[in-house]
């Protein structure tokens, strides 16, 4: 057997976190995709409901109101998880670089991105608090829920649900890539499945109120840990699926 | 010298086929290998899995002394270019570059400015919208300037015009001159790319049929020109590979070398001795178990097959 020989001389140091950094950098590169399409879908619904409040507080009804709207942002997160699989994956093969490199930049990436817009979120819920829903009682970002357990918590739920999204999308267009888009939708299926299997369950036992219950005590930073957990499961799933993506 | 890669039986099958059949090489260091094969025969194959963006079905690969699956200090060294490249969908030459200067450590900008120039590659159109050789410029600029200790060119040049290729071949002469490196090219145009390979590995249907420095190839036949009559006569009960004539003017490739008979004939008839075209060799070689297809009928691949 020849040896395989290092040329000391000639080697580069190996700089895997420098790497694992230009992929947050190359991440963004997508500007559109991490910034700007979350940014219009927030600033959008937000002026949506604030019009709408308006128009309901005109015609004189009173009392708080609240909006779900505040939550787009976040489905929104599953497409930025997906394109940031789709657009960039094989091109980070191109650059050399490690799966595990391309993951962990895109995750910090997003992480980036969910800690911007939390931020923007609680800035919301804060100007609300003060003005009392804008003078007029409308509240978008100041859910009571949400917000029981302080501005920090808050973020927090806020931060975690986002990255939940975008893990999910991820996953899914790893999946995709791997096993073609039959399987994805089986899988899916199965998934839909175990869920309706899970509420069949609840409901011969007559469980539903025990749920609800369970949940109003869980509180919404309790159930944003679970979310956390489910999140860490679902890194850890696209993590595996991507190991042995070819390209 | 070293070798910077090292297979050994590399096979890789997928459902029906087998891309790659117990593969073994030895790539040494600072040389320019052409990797030349037909359309299937596992080029890319090859390639992919060197970088470990492909994985092998049972086999070892080896690059610098190490396995290069996940592994960032071996494929920091490497750089592997596509024949169709996928970029980020909004994103254009100049993102490409500045990503590609960011993780590549011998980068070199003035070379890659200096190949933009060559390639007329406009910097701020969405590469979506470039047309297909300027995209295969991205690729090639990014390949050269990176000056990777190994460096994986597949097809680099589809959608090229002949200038276009030319300047390929010039820069990667020139600037492997000043800065030796390894570099694996698998191109379709053998002629073509002939001159600039150093090594000779030649791939069919999953297995190395040819792996032998780029001269020894070529000695491995003769090409004679004059007279048809002598020529006849000179390769009676030999295996011609390759024949042209017009007139009384014949130009034929055979297999074998020459005797010192031989040679006192040529002079004697007024024969000339020409260069074998590699790639009649190689037609040839890949063609030997099929019979009914014989080298005459030969047609050769063009870029856009």
């Amino acid at each position: 057997m020849t040896a395989a020989i290092e040329r000391p001389s000639r080697t580069a140091p190996s700089r895997p976190r420098n790497r694992t950094l230009g992929v947050v950098r190359l991440q963004f590169t997508n500007t559109q995709t991490f910034v700007w399409v979350p940014v219009v879908v927030l600033g959008g619904v937000w002026l949506v409901t604030l019009i709408i409040y308006w128009i309901i507080s005109a015609s004189g009804v009173d009392g708080p109101m609240y909006s779900g709207g505040s939550q787009a942002p976040l489905w929104y997160f599953a497409v930025v998880g997906a394109q940031a699989m789709n657009l960039t994956f094989y091109f980070s093969q191109a650059m050399s670089l490690t799966r595990r490199e391309f993951y962990l930049g895109s995750l910090m990436a997003a992480a980036i991105s969910a800690v911007g817009i939390s931020t923007v979120f609680v800035a919301l819920g804060l100007i609300e608090q003060a003005t009392d829903g804008y003078g007029m009682g409308g509240y978008f970002a100041y859910l009571p829920w949400v917000w029981e357990a302080g501005p920090l918590a808050a973020g927090l739920i806020y931060f975690v649900l986002t990255m939940l999204w975008f893990v999910l999308g991820f996953w899914f267009a790893i999946a995709n890539k791997r096993f073609g888009s039959l399987i994805l939708t089986l899988a899916i299926f199965a998934i839909a499945l175990v869920l309706l299997a899970g509420a069949a369950w609840l409901s011969f036992n007559q469980s539903w109120g025990e749920l609800w219950m369970w949940l109003l005590e869980t509180q919404a930073i309790g159930l944003a840990l679970w979310a956390l957990g489910l999140t860490a499961i679902f890194a850890l799933g696209s993590y595996l699926t991507l190991r042995r993506l070819t390209s | 010298m070293n070798s910077v890669i090292e297979v050994r039986h590399l096979t890789k099958t997928y459902k029906n086929t087998t891309a790659l059949d117990d593969v073994s090489l030895s790539i040494e260091e600072d040389s320019i290998y052409g990797l030349l094969g037909r359309n299937g025969a596992g080029k890319t194959t090859l390639m992919s899995i060197l970088t470990a963006q492909n994985f092998a079905t049972s086999g070892e690969v080896e690059v610098f002394g190490e396995n290069p699956y996940e592994n960032a200090r071996a494929l920091n060294r490497m750089c592997f270019v596509r024949e169709s490249q996928k970029y980020p969908d909004d994103s254009n030459a100049r993102h490409a570059l500045t990503n590609a200067r960011l993780f590549f450590p011998h980068w070199d900008q003035d070379l890659a400015e200096a190949l933009i120039d060559d390639f007329r590659l406009p910097l701020k159109t969405v590469i979506k919208k470039l047309s297909r050789g300027q995209q295969s410029a991205i690729g090639v600029i990014i390949g050269l300037a990176s000056r990777a200790e190994i460096t994986f060119f597949d097809e680099p040049y589809l959608g090229f015009d002949a200038v276009a290729r030319q300047t390929f071949y010039d820069r990667l002469i020139t600037d492997y001159a000043d800065h030796p490196r390894t570099i694996m090219l698998s191109s379709h145009l053998i002629d073509e790319v002939a001159d600039l390979i150093e090594n000779v590995i030649v791939i069919d249907r999953g297995r190395i049929i040819i792996d032998e420095a780029t001269e020894e190839v070529r000695n491995r036949a003769v090409n004679v020109v004059g007279d048809v009559d002598a020529i006849n006569r000179l390769a009676a009960g030999r295996e011609v590979i390759h024949r042209e004539s017009l007139g009384r003017v014949a130009s034929v490739t055979m297999l074998g070398h020459l005797s010192r008979t031989d040679r006192d004939f040529i002079a004697e008839a007024n024969l000339d001795l020409t260069p074998v075209s590699l790639q009649q060799l190689i037609v040839r070689s890949t063609q030997a178990d099929s019979p009914d297809h014989p080298a005459a009928d030969t047609e050769v691949r063009s870029l856009q097959s």
